[in-house]
């Protein structure tokens, strides 16, 4: 894909791998509260979103 | 700067899985409460006016004019995935919809954290392999998201109904994640990296969780109607398509809006 001329990351080399890193951290542990999580509160409220993505539930 | 783009994930999160709560609740959460009346003995399910009919036979018939006793025996008979394995994690009693809110704001909730966290995902793989999400690749983001979270592991596991059969909850959980992560290495390997041996790596990646298979369960049998669960497996694909495009998209574009205010 050559299109990403117009708006390449502005971000230093080492500032990118940071924030990547800390965008991967917090967001597999959303996913894993909302999907994945063996609390039955947390699996209630995300019930009817768990069996929509396709989660392993029940 | 960092935070900007954290920011950026977040919004494009926080709308995706607001417009995905949205796709649900026209296909997807109809089936799943429709699928819940057949799961398990003890739920009260009104005798609805167009589930008789279509699902027909007498055994649905008395399932929902008799209950009690009688019906935990047929369900019992019917299927051992039934009542209590059914409704194993899912007691009422116990657990609960957090801070009392309602079946749907539960949903609703659910749906912004989720999307935040595939938004996130998507923009730290993004960060980390040093590829810029922009309005033009978006969607192709987004659709490769959905290939390594939905599609991929779904030949192994399709999206299931409250009720069906299936393998115990931690290996299937196992096997998921593993396929996800796979799955989205071998996508970068394929789609990211030049090179004929990168090519090739990725597609073993990719194939590698599915050669292994994913844990079945022993009996397959299930009071959920067969034809409930091929609806739902293709709504479940075709909404979260939905909203890994979105998403793909709204990323790009708030990447870009960052991009031009740096």
């Amino acid at each position: 894909m050559a299109v990403s001329t117009t708006s390449s990351v502005t971000l230093s080399a080492n500032d990118r791998l940071v924030a990547g890193v800390f965008a991967l951290l917090l967001g597999a542990f959303l996913v894993f509260g909302a999907g994945l999580a063996n609390s039955a509160v947390l699996h209630d409220t995300a019930h009817d979103t768990r069996h929509s993505y396709g989660f392993p539930c029940h | 700067m960092i935070v900007r783009y954290l920011l950026a994930a977040l919004v494009a999160g926080l709308f995706s899985g607001a417009l995905m709560t949205a796709a649900q609740e026209a296909r997807v959460v109809p089936l799943i409460l429709h699928a819940e009346e057949f799961e398990g003995g003890e739920e009260t399910a009104p005798a609805t006016d167009g589930t008789t009919p279509t699902t027909g036979g007498a055994a649905t018939t008395q399932e929902h004019s008799s209950f009690g006793a009688v019906l935990l025996d047929v369900a019992s008979y019917l299927s051992p995935v039934s009542v209590a394995y059914a409704h194993e994690g899912e007691a009422h009693e116990e657990g609960g919809i957090m801070f009392g809110m309602s079946r749907f704001s539960g949903t609703l909730l659910a749906n912004l954290v989720t999307g935040t966290g595939f938004a996130l995902l998507l923009a730290g793989f993004s960060l980390v392999s040093g590829h810029p999400i922009t309005v033009a690749n978006g969607a192709l983001w987004g659709a490769a998201g959905w290939l390594a979270v939905h599609m991929l592991p779904a030949i192994g596991l399709p999206p299931e109904l409250p009720g069906f059969p299936a393998a115990d909850l931690t290996q299937r959980q196992i096997w998921w994640v593993a396929t996800v992560l796979l799955s989205a290495g071998g996508l970068y390997l394929l789609f990211l990296k030049p090179g004929i041996v990168a090519k090739i790596a990725g597609i073993v990646l990719i194939a590698a969780p599915q050669v292994y298979g994913a844990p079945q369960p022993s009996d397959i049998s299930s009071n959920v109607p067969a034809v409930l669960g091929a609806e739902f497996a293709v709504a479940a694909l075709a909404t979260t398509l939905f909203f890994w495009i979105v998403l793909g998209l709204a990323l790009g574009f708030a990447n870009e809006k960052v991009a031009k205010a740096a």
